[in-house]
């Protein structure tokens, strides 16, 4: 077997504050086959964006990093400098939610294309002003040869997220992540933008880290999805597979929680009790462990590590839902009514 | 597209609020104006919660704000209980206010970040008066109970709360003035997937308790599915489509209102994908489109579509109305 196009292993980010140490990302390992969509999901906080920041190398000079990253059997975080402006932008490339954080509010929208086909390739004006109406066409930015000389605030919302796009495909990434890149802009707006943005992942064999707080998006168009939880990745399995058969109990909270469409009106939803996990001097237990129906004693003393199938479904929980131990221990918890942190619990019902 | 006709108002049902042909315009620069609500007519009865379900920009907060005079309207009239929200002033309107309260989306910012959650939640009696003699100590207790905020974090300020915390925090606040309605315009837009069903299940629960009518607004149609009793689909200033919730989502037959169903991640299985391939921009609302709003858009126009204004109809004779010249046909499913 070919080795993965991406390997992180062993990732930790800290950033020192004046509050204490904040463990943002601890301990997250996953690899990422060429051409593959990988989703990242996970509530606020979890450690998406510090994830994908640390790939881009974009984390502030504070920040502790520790563990490895190999791209393209690069040790990413060991580029040269002299080679980084034709390493990150080039070979990998990044979306953000806003697109206003890539564009230049006074710069028309074909300069700031032509300029990083320039910086990042060299290639000369008259070449990047043809390649730059290109890629706008290829976006599916109507009139391009006009909208070149527009700036962003004179385009919509979704434009100008086919307008960033654009730019990040410029000099033909062979990985593009993209943090949230649809949560700003109108569902009509989100599937042409995901529908453009698998369409060039397929043409052109590219792989892709979508990072999303909406487990549908993940569900509808990633090949393989992670759940991160407290800066650790909890879950990881194809797609199919997290959603139909999950292991991990906050997997399977997040899933019960938000309302689905092909449920009549009204139907009570299950709430996840409590509040997301500190970061600052965390217990050394399950970060979830104080919001899950199934924590048990052991669950206290140590972080549960990941477990599964190395590379199909992994999963980092002592008592895995859908299994003959997690249902001994959610039996046991719902006979006493409450867990082993004193979370109280029902049957059938979501915790309040 | 119209919002124009009155089809959709019902006279048979206890109704609270009757909104007739509202018109919100806002002026951009010298001459022209932002045609944000083009004469929309709807009705929300007692103990029911309406949806509002549109793109960004098609008037869902001019409506809201409307019914709250926090904009001003330019024609039509919001019956309540008898009086007509649109054109009360002063004293009067300060009389019936208290009855309608709103909540928004951003739920940290939209309280005061330097005063006790206690005396948040019995601001709007300041503001008010405590007309109804609804305020006490008590009843202070009572909401934050009821919210699920223990009442012993009273003395503490809003940023030592998470958001879904805050948002809760904003409902005891609107309920302490004792509303018959209460109007959300995205409440849980901001919030993480992971608290929304807290804040959606305490809204419920406070509506069953003290017998709420409620306004939802939200570009989330799952959400708004879930909490509805009847629905509205709006789009550029006017209404498409309004229904029974499960009826609509069941049996939608406005072109955008499919649109809107095929575009979500996982489709409404009464759709077909396809047809949420909508092109084109959203117009401006500056110059809408004559004829239905839709138009430029839409796979179903036809000439017609042009030049005359869709009135509103109903579908059948069950609780379902659009404004469109082609209604899409349905096959009936035989189960
Ligand atoms: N520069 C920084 N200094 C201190 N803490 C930081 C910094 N950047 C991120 N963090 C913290 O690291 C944690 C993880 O943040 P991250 O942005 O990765 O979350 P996320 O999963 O992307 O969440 P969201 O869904 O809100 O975008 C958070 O607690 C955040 O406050
Ligand atoms: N104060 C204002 N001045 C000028 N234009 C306004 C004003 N308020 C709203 N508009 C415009 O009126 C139209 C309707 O806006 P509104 O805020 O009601 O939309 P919405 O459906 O609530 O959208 P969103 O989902 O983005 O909140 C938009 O075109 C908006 O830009
Ligand atoms: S069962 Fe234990 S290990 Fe698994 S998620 Fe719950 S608390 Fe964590
Ligand atoms: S068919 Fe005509 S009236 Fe109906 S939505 Fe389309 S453009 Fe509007
Ligand atoms: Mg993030
Ligand atoms: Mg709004």
């Amino acid at each position: 077997m070919p080795d993965p196009q991406l390997t992180v292993e062993d990732l930790y980010v800290r950033f020192p504050t004046s509050r204490g140490t904040v463990e943002a990302v601890n301990g997250v390992n996953f690899t990422l086959e060429k051409g593959q969509m990988l989703g990242i999901v996970g509530e606020s906080g979890s450690g998406k964006s510090v994830t994908a920041k640390t790939l881009m190398n974009l984390l502030p000079r504070t920040a502790e990093v520790d563990g490895n990253i190999i791209f393209e059997g690069d040790d990413v975080r060991a580029v040269a400098k002299e080679r980084r402006k034709h390493f990150w932008g080039v070979k990998m490339t990044m979306v953000f939610q806003d697109p206003m954080t890539s564009l230049n509010p006074v710069k028309r929208c074909g300069e700031q294309i032509t300029e990083t086909l320039r910086y990042h390739l060299g290639d000369d004006k008259a070449t990047a002003k043809k390649k730059a109406i290109d890629l706008l066409e290829q976006v599916g930015v109507p009139e391009p040869s006009k909208r070149v000389d527009q700036y962003p605030h004179e385009l919509s919302g979704g434009l100008r997220q086919r307008v960033v796009i654009a730019m990040a495909l410029a000099c033909e990434p062979s990985l593009l992540i993209a943090d949230e890149p649809t949560t700003a802009v109108d569902v009509t707006v989100q599937k042409r933008l995901l529908d453009l943005l698998d369409g060039l992942r397929r043409d052109r064999g590219m792989s892709m880290i979508l990072i999303t707080h909406d487990l549908g998006v993940a569900r509808g168009r990633c090949d393989d999805v992670a759940v991160m939880y407290g800066g650790r990745l909890v879950e990881r399995a194809p797609t199919e597979t997290l959603f139909a058969d999950s292991r991990h109990p906050y997997t399977e909270a997040l899933l019960r929680t938000i309302p689905r469409i092909d449920q009549p009106s009204h139907t009570r939803l299950e709430p996840i009790a409590g509040r997301p996990p500190e970061l600052i001097d965390p217990a050394e237990e399950c970060a979830f462990a104080p919001r899950c129906r199934y924590a048990q004693p052991d669950c206290l003393g140590t972080i549960p590590p990941v477990g599964g199938v190395r590379g199909q479904h992994e999963f980092a929980c002592f008592h895995p839902a859908n299994t003959d131990r997690g249902r001994q221990a959610l039996d046991a918890n719902l006979a006493a009514g409450q867990t082993v942190t004193g979370l109280q619990i029902q049957a059938n019902a979501g915790v309040n | 597209m119209a919002g124009t006709g009155h089809a959709p108002l019902r006279d048979d049902r206890d109704i609270l609020l009757t909104v007739r042909d509202l018109e919100v315009e806002f002026p951009v620069g010298r001459h022209e104006v932002v045609h944000a609500v083009s004469g929309i007519s709807f009705d929300v009865a007692e103990g029911e919660t309406l949806g509002i379900v549109g793109e960004s920009g098609c008037g869902k907060s001019t409506v809201a704000k409307s019914i709250i005079r926090l904009n001003d309207i330019k024609s039509g009239s919001i019956d309540y209980q008898g009086n007509d929200l649109a054109h009360m002033e002063g004293e009067a309107l300060r009389q019936i206010r208290p009855d309608l309260q709103m909540i928004f989306q951003d739920p940290i910012s939209s309280l005061n970040p330097r005063r006790k959650i206690r005396d948040v939640i019995s601001e709007g009696i300041a503001v008010w008066g405590n007309t109804k003699g609804s305020w006490s100590q008590e009843r202070i207790e009572e909401l934050m109970v009821a919210v699920g905020i223990d009442p012993k974090f009273g003395e503490r300020r809003p940023h030592q709360f998470s958001g879904g915390q805050c948002q809760r925090i904003g409902i005891a606040r609107a309920l302490a003035l004792d509303p018959k309605v209460l109007i959300c315009d995205e409440p849980v837009s901001a919030l993480d997937v992971s608290v929304q069903a807290q804040v959606l299940n305490i809204l419920e629960d406070m509506k069953a308790r003290y017998g709420l009518t409620l306004l939802f607004i939200s570009h989330d149609l799952s959400v708004v599915k879930n909490v509805s009793d009847r629905i509205i689909v709006m789009y550029l200033g006017k209404v498409c489509e309004i229904g029974n919730a499960d009826e609509l989502y069941e049996n939608p037959r406005h072109p955008y209102t499919r649109a809107l169903l095929a575009s979500i991640p996982e489709p409404a299985p009464t759709v077909d994908v396809s047809e949420g391939d909508i092109e084109g921009e959203l117009p401006s609302p500056i110059h809408p489109p004559a004829g239905c709003r839709f138009n430029t858009r839409c796979q179903h126009a036809t000439d017609i579509c042009f030049t005359d204004e869709p009135v509103m109809q109903q579908v059948g004779d069950s609780d379902h109305y659009l404004a469109c010249h082609h209604p899409v046909e349905v096959a009936v499913s035989v189960v």
